[in-house]
Order: structure tokens, then sequence, then C-alpha cells
């Protein structure tokens, strides 16, 4: 619950008797009210960005935060470290050199013969020896462009020089968005390619809620062990069916100025959102979660795509609702049902047989006891359309003459409004 | 074989009445508009969604997402963020089915164009918020929606304001119209107009809130806005220019033209082999820790940036010095120095190029046609070499067929589709080539 360290001097008892070591009260003190301050508590509280971090790191992928300076990201890390029990190693990229990153070469006794060994910093040393840990990059996008090359295999293969990072190890680094840091580089397409992009903002409650001494506890997903196969099989075939339909989105290099430096599709983070589809599905996230991260890990506009492309995986099956059309449960979304009901309507035309169609009808009348009925206007034409010589009108579509009616209604306004239009324009309508 | 025999279950409840409204709210608000008790005509207002979808099919599924609420203490028509759209019945009654189309276009398109979003920024970036500002906004974002949405089989309701009541142009976004004027000449009677928190981004006392029924949530919104823009994308010949831009700028919206220069101009002056590198020509400050072992140091050389400009007749002073300055600061900023940056005035031949510590009035030469390829020989043939070349122009030009061998930033001035050269209609100029990182500057 305690979240920073405690100054291991301070004890809070002791009130003012200087010590033997000759520490001025006053300065033991000022260390009592700093170690005062810095006692801060956490509580469960609803927070998207902190669940979307914590669901990342948890399914061990590198994770960028973009954000002000000063904003909070570099305090939410510490918040999430101590709760989950990691130590944290904060790296200032911008700061080093390459050799940090990609290691010192130390000359042996015989060169020649044994090699040079490429000697990792200590900071890598110290989180091997822990086996475990965070550990955080901070101030990526300002560092050099020969830097951002050597934390290529940091990041990806988890390679300090000749050091193999323990598999307990995450890592999260943190950098300003061009607009902020002026002095910036932007990152790498490579480098950019290998992190989940999350936006970090402050919430306005969040933040004097923190600084009266509660911040909101980060708490790693909590997966559900039965769900796992379900989740890992929901999450292959959303990935797989959404990229056989639009292989383009594959792999597509950042074109234009605005994208770059941002997350974008390849292989690489295709498989990054599959394992965040699996891991949200498993902790039952919600949409808002899952979405951010998606969309962090392939970018906008194949993220969103992706997204769509779940909702309509959502969206009742139109051959079990033409197999029992009394019972059929459609969605309360308009732009969903309408879509349900174009999806039936697809599939008696894919397959027409007179059963076929008639449960099509059932499944309309059942929309219009349910629901608005403009939606029902252009599946009923289409299903209309699809009647052959010898079926019979089923008694049901009498139910559905008041969509004919409204559809009427409609198609006079469109006329009276398209003829009325040029003698609209001349008497300048509208004031 | 019989109809009733292969549906047992075919016989349900008598049909009801289509119900896609939630009940009144109960909180009896005063009714000050409409008569009190008077029923929605439900069947009518979905008749004018009909219509609008009729005439705008790419606005479809953003029409159908809204969800109808009865309410007689709106004005009009409202919507709140969350796609909800507050009905007030005596409205329905007194306005014909066509109007109602237009109302119905035109609410959705506060929402598809993040009006409430857009106006909370404003208000927090101008530390504006009150009743009045919260007129101004909705005002202004009417006026970005009704001088574009309206005609083409869509009346224009009555009462509708328009830019040029304030003889303002036409085309603006909000922000642009709530900096430009006071709009103050024309609240007194438009006192009573309220699009709703989806408008203005402020919430009303009809409203449901975020956790009320049937509301979407922020990645259902994006979902219906990004559908929307992606038909819109898809079929593009049927949808009129604003909406054509709005669906390109929905999810990318255009970033500040000096922030991506400046980007542009760095990595391209930072990138291995222009502005750093690893030197031998002086040892490591690490070398010391590792005896018997050379180490490269890490030696900034300055970057040289040559700036081609394009001093056609077509291209601006104003936007030239502004582009000017602009690259100047830049290459000051990733440590060029100022006589490292020289400038090159390029139409139709190439005038030499002049260093910027003594172009202090820096005299642009130039007019008439423009062949920038001479620009660019003349900037590769200049010793030193530069490592950035930046083209400022507008882009009506011949490039040259190679790359050039080194990076090369353009700095393009947005021209009309339409300009074309009165000489030669057939003549369209070529895009910016592929190797060139291109920075449109507006």
């Amino acid at each position: 619950m305690i979240s920073s360290a405690l100054p291991s001097t301070s004890v809070l008892t002791t009130g003012t008797s200087a010590d033997a070591s000759g520490t001025d009260p006053q300065l033991v003190l000022a260390d009592d009210l700093l170690a005062l301050l810095r006692t801060t508590t956490t509580e469960t509280r609803p927070d998207e960005q902190l669940e979307a971090l914590a669901l990342a790191v948890a399914a061990d992928l590198p994770v960028l935060l973009w954000g002000e300076p000063g904003i909070g990201k570099t305090a939410a890390l510490t918040q999430l470290a101590a709760s989950l029990d990691l130590p944290l190693t904060t790296v200032i990229a911008s700061v080093h050199e390459p050799t940090d990153f990609s290691g010192l070469p130390i000359v042996g006794d015989d060169p020649a013969t044994q090699g040079v060994p490429m000697a990792p910093p200590q900071w890598a040393v110290d989180l091997v020896r822990a086996g475990r840990g965070l550990l955080f990059l901070d101030e990526l996008s300002t560092a050099t462009p020969a830097v951002q090359a050597a934390l290529l295999r940091v990041v990806l293969e988890r390679r300090v020089g000749a050091l193999q990072l323990p598999p307990g190890v995450r890592i999260v680094a943190a950098a300003n968005p061009r607009a902020s840091a002026a002095d910036g580089w932007e990152l790498s397409p490579p480098l950019a390619n290998r992190f989940v992009h999350l936006y970090w903002v402050h919430d306005r409650d969040t933040v004097v809620r923190g600084l009266g001494g509660v911040w909101p506890r980060a708490r790693l997903p909590r997966l559900v062990p039965e769900r796992l196969p379900e989740a890992v099989a929901y999450a292959r075939r959303a990935v797989c069916g959404f990229l056989q339909a639009r292989p383009t989105l594959i792999h597509r290099l950042p074109s234009t100025e605005t994208r770059r430096g941002g997350a974008w599709p390849s292989p690489r983070s295709w498989e990054a959102a599959l394992t965040l589809l699996a891991f949200g599905t498993a902790a039952s996230v919600s949409r808002e979660v899952l979405a951010s991260l998606v969309r962090g890990a392939v970018g906008d506009g194949p993220g969103l795509e992706l997204l769509a492309h779940l909702d309509r995986m959502d969206l009742p099956d139109p051959e079990s609702l033409l197999a029992d059309p009394a019972s059929a449960e459609l969605p309360m979304r308009g732009d969903l049902r309408q879509a349900t009901l174009e999806a039936v309507v697809a599939a008696v035309g894919a397959r027409p047989q007179r059963e076929r169609w008639e449960a099509g009808w059932m499944v309309l009348v059942r929309a219009l006891e349910t629901g608005a009925a403009d939606l029902l206007v252009a599946p009923a034409r289409v299903l209309a359309s699809l009647r052959r010589d010898d079926w019979e009108v089923p008694e049901s579509v009498e139910r559905l003459a008041g969509v004919i009616d409204l559809a009427r209604r409609a198609d006079r306004s469109v006329l009276r409004a398209t003829g009325a239009a040029g003698a609209a324009r001349t008497a300048g309508v509208g004031r | 074989m019989t109809r009733t025999s292969k549906f047992p279950t075919a016989r349900p409840a008598p049909p009801r009445r289509a119900q896609a409204t939630v009940p009144a709210r109960p909180t009896g608000s005063g009714e000050p508009y409409g008569q009190p008790g008077l029923p929605l005509d439900l069947e009518k207002l979905l008749a004018a969604r009909l219509h609008a979808v009729e005439v705008r099919p790419y606005l479809a599924s953003a029409l159908f997402a809204l969800h109808v609420v009865e309410d007689r203490s709106v004005p009009t028509m409202a919507v709140d963020p969350h796609w909800r759209c507050y009905v007030s019945p005596g409205f329905v009654a007194r306005t014909p089915v066509e109007e109602l189309a237009g109302v119905w276009v035109h609410e959705v398109s506060h929402l598809l164009r993040d009006h409430h979003g857009r106006g909370e920024q404003y208000a927090k970036e101008h530390g504006k918020n009150g009743p009045g500002e919260r007129l101004r906004r909705n005002i202004a974002a009417d006026f970005e929606i009704n001088d574009d949405i309206y005609g083409d089989g869509l009346p224009r309701p009555a009462g509708a304001v328009l830019p040029s009541m304030l003889r303002l142009p036409d085309g603006m976004l909000m922000e642009e119209y709530l900096r430009t004027t006071s709009l103050s000449g024309l609240t007194p009677d438009l006192a009573w107009l309220d699009c709703g928190s989806g408008a203005d981004g402020q919430d009303r006392p009809w409203e449901l809130g975020p956790d009320g029924a049937h509301g979407l949530s922020r990645q259902q919104r994006d979902a219906v806005r990004f559908r929307v823009a992606e038909g819109i994308k898809g079929r593009p010949g049927d949808a009129p220019e604003g909406w054509r831009r709005w669906a390109d700028e929905a999810f990318h919206p255009p970033q500040p033209w000096r922030q991506l220069l400046g980007a542009a101009v760095r990595s391209a002056a930072g990138a291995p082999g222009a502005g750093e590198d690893h030197s031998y020509r002086r040892p490591s400050r690490r070398a010391a820790a590792v005896p018997g072992v050379l180490l490269p140091s890490l030696r900034r050389r300055p970057p040289r940036v040559c700036v081609v400009i394009d001093t056609s007749g077509s291209v601006s002073d104003a936007e030239l010095g502004g582009a000017l300055l602009e690259v100047a600061a830049i290459s000051r900023a990733v440590g060029g120095r100022r006589d490292l940056v020289s400038v090159i005035s390029c139409d139709a031949a190439a005038g030499i190029a002049v260093p910027l510590c003594r172009a202090e009035n820096l005299e642009l030469i130039g007019g008439g046609g423009t062949d920038l390829r001479s620009g660019f020989t003349r900037a590769l043939r200049s010793r030193p070499r530069p490592d950035v070349i930046v083209a400022l122009t507008d882009g009506q030009t011949p490039w040259p067929a190679q790359p050039p061998p080194c990076r090369t930033v353009v700095g393009l001035f947005p021209r009309p589709a339409s300009a074309v050269n009165e000489d030669n209609p057939d003549y369209t100029p070529d895009h910016p080539p592929h190797w060139a990182r291109v920075v449109t500057i507006s």
C-alpha cells in the first residue's frame, strides 16, 4: 500500500534530538516532513489508461507512453512497479551513448583467440541478477538516431551487449510528442513498430486525488483460467479473418509525414495485436481498453478496422436467426441492427429457398416489434425482390404494411424536396 | 403443407407500434416549448430519417446509430456526445418531413465532426466558458455545418444560421469562425438556438449523461465515425467536397506544418552520414577505460542545409518568408550555424547560392515559370556539398528524375487542384517524388 520508499534515516518518533553524527536537527525534521509527504496510498479506481498499461505489461509487450512533459508518466510507472512488486530501473535513453546499449568492448588476455567481449552496463547486470523488473527507458524521443538503433536489440531481443535480459523483465518507454519536444528526434519506423503506443493524458480527478495522497492502484488484469483457450481461439479467428479480408493491411510502412514515429501495421505488430486481444478477452477488459491497445499496436486506421470487424463478429449469426426467427435476439443499436438484418437478407439471397425466405420475413417482423421501423425499409425491399413466382406472400408480411407506408412517406418527401429545390433557391429560403 | 404448420410459434402478440424511444423522462421541466401532452409523431420523424438516408446514403450508419429520446424541454432537436438525439414533439408536429430530414443530417453532423470535443478543447485553450460562449460555439459549429450540407434533395430548414448572415465566407472551420468575429450581431434573436452538448460540449439539464441508457461508448462512437469516413473514402464520387475533406482528416487531423517541417529537417540532418557519425579522427573519451582498444568517438558535424526556393509568380512573398525563417530556425536548433544555411532562388533558372548570414535582406529574384531541376543541380554543385536540400515550392514544377545524393525535404504550398495552366489545359504538375519527405505548408 505504501508506495514510495521511506528515507531509511528518518524515524518519525525521533523528534528533534541531534544525534551523535552531528546532523542538524532541522535537517532531520525536514527528512521527516518529506517522508510524510511521500507517504501515499492507493485505491482501486477504474482508470482505463492504467488498465491498458498493466495489460500490455502483463502480456510482456514493450509499451511506449506518449505524453507531455510533467504529466505523470514516471509517477504512473512508479506506482505500477510498486503494485506489481517489480524493481524499477530507469534509464534515460537520451544521455547514453550507443555503446551503453550495445555493450562496451573489454580487452581480455588474448583478444585474437578469445575475442573482445562486449560488456554490459551496470544497470543491465543488476537487472539480470534480480531476475525480474521493470526497465523504464525514459526520454526515448530525444535519443539520437544512433542510440535508437542500438535500442532496437534491447527492446526486441532483450539483449544488452552480450547479456540476455531474463524473461521476467518488462520494458516500458516514454517519449514526448513531437509537438511539445522542440529538440526531439522522431522515432525510426523499426523502433516504433516494436512498441505498443499508449497516449498518456492527465485526468483531473486522478491528479487531484493523487496530490491528496491517494493514487489509483495499478493491478495486473485478472485472467480467468477457464477462458484461456477460448480467448486464444477468438483472437486468432478475429485477426486471421480480418487480415484475410484486408491483406493490404498486413504490412504498410507509414507514408505520410503526420504518421511517422507512431504505430504501423506489420506482421510483428499484428502478432502484438493478437496477443493483446487474447489477453484482453481472457481478462474481460472493456472495449475501450482493448481499443486503445489495438490501435496502439497497429495504428489508428488498421486498429479501428479490426475493431469494426470485431463488432461484426459479435453480431448474431444470420443462419441461427433464420433457424429460429421467433425468438431472434437483435442488437439494440440501430446501425448494428440494420447490419444484422442486411446479413439475414443476404443469407437468404445466397441460398434462396421458400422456407428461408419466409423465415427472413419473420425476422423482419420480429425487428419491427422490438425497434425502429425505418431500419427495415432497405432489407424488406431486397427480401421482396427475392420472391419467386410460386411463393405466396406470408401473412406476417401484412404486419410490415406500416413500414411500406413509412417508405412511401419518405419517398414523397424526397420528391417534394428535389422538386422544390429549384424554386426554393430562387426564393431564398432560410432567411 | 400450410404456412401455419411450418411456423407453429408464428403467432405472437398482436403487432405493437414500433418503439425506438425510451419513455419520456419523468422529470417535468416546465415544458416551455410545444403543447403539453402532444404525443411524438415517431412515424414522421422516422420517415424524415429515411429521407435523409435516401439522399445521403453515406451517412446511413451514423443516422441509424442515433438513439431517439422524446423530451419536451428541448427547443427543437438536440444531440449529446453519447449519440442520443433529444426530440421535441411540438417541433416534429410543426415541421415538414423534408425539413426534419435536414435537421437529422445537421444534428448527426455535429457528432461526426466531433464538435463537442473540439468545443471543449477551444474553451480550454481560450479559457472561455459560460452561457454566452456556449451559444457562440453552437453558432460557429452550425456555420461549419450549414454552409455545405444542404441542397441536393435536402432543403435547408427555416431558421438555419449561415455564415453569410455575418458576411463571413463559407467553408471555414468552427474554430476559425470563433476566432474571426464576435458573432454578437446574431445572438439576440438566436438565444433559443440549442443543439445540445453534442454541439458545444456543455451538459444540458435534459440529458441522460454518460451512464444513461442507450449511450455509445467512446470506442463505439469512434467505430461509427470511422465507418462513415471509410464509406465516403471508398466511394468518393457520392459525397461533396466538404464531407470528403472531413473523411480524410477525421482520424488524422492535420498537424501544424512548422513541427512537421522541423521534424523532417531534423531527421534528415541527423540521419547517419549527414550531421553526425562515428569518427576515428579523435579518440573516444571512453577510450581511457579500455586500454589497447581504439574506440571511435561520436562527432557532430554541423549539417549544411541548402534551401531551394521557388520564386515563380505563384508563390507569395509572405509564404516564402515564413517558411524560410522556419528553416533557418530549425537548422540552428540541430546545431547548424547560420553560415551553413544557404539559399538559392530558382524560377526557370537557378540563382547562385547565397549564405543566409549575408542574406539579412535577402532579395528573392524571379517570377515567371518554375523548373526546380536547375535549383537542385545548382545546390549539388556548391562546395562543400549540402547534407540536406529543402525545397520550398508550390509543386507546379518538374522534378529531378534521379534522387539527389543527399536528403531532400519538400515544403509544399498547397494549391487548389483547379489551378490549371491556361496555355496548356492538359498539363498537370507531377507529385513530389517519393524519395523526398513532403510537408504541406498551409
